[in-house]
């Protein structure tokens, strides 16, 4: 299996979760020492699966290929892609510039497209039973000042997942999508220093469960790429809290 | 200083703005601006300015020393 941006937040947590139940990883961000951390702590849990670091920026699509073989090279065949590498930046519409949003659109939603294409290659897929799992965001359904390009993004990304189902279930790979409300993650935080307390709280009341744990995604990404994810495919789990409800 | 306010003209969608203008003078000083001003800051400078920090700015050139005292911090 391979996770992108497993330095941190939701992607660490995946990486956890899947080493745990005895996957062989391929761990992928642009973080090295993020990365380290992780398989620090994968090596000391358990020697469940063998895991392989490849520090690499998602933004460059064109190395992605390239990656994908080292991947394998390293940890045998994929099964799995979990695409958890994401960028977000607060831009609202006056400040937008092409270049920041066209980074944004590379790294959340390119990036796993171009994934999905590696992954799915008869020389790279380990042949049944795969599972491609991109995390998406609440944003991909409803809107946020600021977060155009985010939203956009996200929302392009269930886009591709529904039409790839459909191509690749030949193949026996399924194709899914997590909506995740926010998440206490590195990235989150990030977004959150730039709130007072009003609006943080604001923020949190969006959520009728609060906010939600970097784990609370893993465990949905775990249930879709295991056999309890068997007969779904093209579909969006939203893992939010409520936050949609409303 | 320079980028500081071309970045600012465009947030307030003016030709060109100087460090003594009235920040509640210009149409586009609101919310949102104020939004794009800490996003601005982060992304520019490197600076962490929440919206209770903005409160007390009256001009551009408030904006502008706030996030220098913040950047020296």
């Amino acid at each position: 299996m391979l996770v992108t941006g497993a330095g941190s937040g939701i992607g660490r947590s995946t990486a956890l979760l899947l080493h745990q139940l005895g996957a062989r990883l391929s761990v992928v961000d642009r973080d090295e020492a993020g990365l380290a951390a992780l398989c620090a702590d994968l090596n000391a849990t358990n020697d469940n699966g063998a895991v392989t670091a490849h520090v690499a920026d998602l933004a460059n699509l064109d190395a992605i290929p390239d990656l994908v073989t080292q991947c394998v090279d390293a940890n045998g065949l994929l099964h799995s892609v979990v695409h958890c590498a994401g960028i977000q930046a607060i831009m609202p519409l006056r400040t937008l510039q092409i270049e920041s949003w066209r980074k944004i659109f590379a790294v959340n939603t390119e990036a796993g497209l171009v994934l999905a294409k590696a992954m799915s290659n008869r020389k790279v897929y380990a042949g049944d039973d795969g599972a491609i799992v991109f995390i998406s965001s609440v944003m991909a359904q409803a809107g946020s000042v600021g977060a155009i390009a985010y939203s956009m993004s996200k929302a392009a990304l269930e886009g591709i997942a529904r039409s790839l189902s459909l191509e690749l279930a030949p193949r026996r790979i399924r194709v899914n999508c997590i909506a995740p409300g926010f998440v206490r993650t590195p990235l989150f935080e990030q977004t959150e220093k730039l709130w007072d307390d009003a609006a943080r709280k604001a923020v949190e009341n969006l959520h009728p469960l609060g906010f939600g744990r970097p784990e609370d995604v893993a465990n949905a990404v775990a249930f879709l790429i295991a056999d309890t994810g068997r007969w779904i495919t093209g579909s969006t789990l939203v893992v939010d809290g409520g936050y949609l409800a409303r | 200083m320079e980028d500081f306010l071309i970045e600012m003209a465009e947030i307030l969608e003016e030709d060109s703005v100087r460090e003594s203008d009235e920040l509640n003078g210009f149409e586009s000083w609101d919310s949102l601006a104020a939004l794009s001003v800490i996003a601005m800051a982060d992304e520019k400078f490197g600076v962490n300015a929440t919206a209770q920090d903005l409160k007390g700015a009256e001009t551009v050139g408030d904006l502008y020393a706030l996030i220098q005292a913040k950047n020296a911090a």
